[in-house]
């Protein structure tokens, strides 16, 4: 399972896609957005095609390299709150070792050489316009449901 | 020959635009593409040493020429994060 989505990450479906009986080790990993007292989420921006296209390899590099049996990558784009999973890795090999090794040999390369940024979205502060009516910021910071 | 030019996070912001078609002669490298946007968007020009290039979805060198139609992504680094 290679996934870019904008809705939240179902991890059992994540790790229920990697499971094979002749895998005796799944490594699940999940990124978090961390609590910063700046930070209220961070907006995801993706270049989907090529993003895909990597994910794919790397997770081809993933089997080849560790002997991982399965892995399955799904990444959030658009704003994602804090605490909220914006990246779910899961991989399954025959024993634990390799399959924490892919895991984060695999995480690695998804930070170094797939085509997403992030921006910080910072706390909603109302912000006087001329007239002096109070108005949200611009879209960067502006509340999504 | 035209291609298009995609621009992404702070390129994106930077040219206001986050896609661009672009007039080339023919036999025109990724690298002479780059310099022509770097020319019309100087505030581009900080971010040229970092830029990673890629056509059609595939990362390439500078000398690559390019060809009618091609996408051509002028990529920031990757934000990542340390952990």
């Amino acid at each position: 399972m290679i996934q870019i989505q904008r809705s939240r990450i179902d991890v059992e479906a994540v790790v229920n896609s990697v499971r094979r009986d002749d895998a005796g080790a799944i490594v699940v990993f999940l990124g978090s957005v961390r609590s910063d007292p700046e930070v209220r989420a961070l907006d995801y921006e993706v270049y989907r095609p090529m993003a895909l296209r990597t994910l794919t390899e790397l997770v081809e590099r993933a089997k080849e390299k560790f002997g991982a049996l399965e892995m399955s990558i799904v990444h959030r784009v658009g704003r994602v709150p804090v605490g909220g999973d914006s990246v779910v890795l899961a991989c399954a090999a025959a024993h634990r070792s390799e399959a924490f090794a892919a895991c984060a040999w695999a995480m690695d390369e998804v930070k170094r050489i797939v085509p997403i940024w992030k921006t910080e979205a910072g706390p909603r502060r109302p912000r006087a316009k001329p007239d002096g009516n109070p108005r949200g910021r611009p879209a960067a910071h502006r509340k999504v449901p | 020959m035209q291609v298009q030019v995609r621009l992404f996070a702070t390129y994106r912001e930077i040219v206001g635009a986050g896609q661009l078609a672009w007039t080339l002669r023919d036999g025109t490298t990724v690298g002479q593409l780059v310099e022509a946007v770097l020319a019309k968007y100087p505030r581009l020009v900080g971010h040229g040493n970092r830029m990673l290039l890629a056509v059609n979805h595939e990362v390439v060198r500078s000398e690559s020429v390019l060809r009618e139609g091609d996408e051509v992504a002028l990529l920031p680094p990757v934000s990542g994060g340390a952990r």
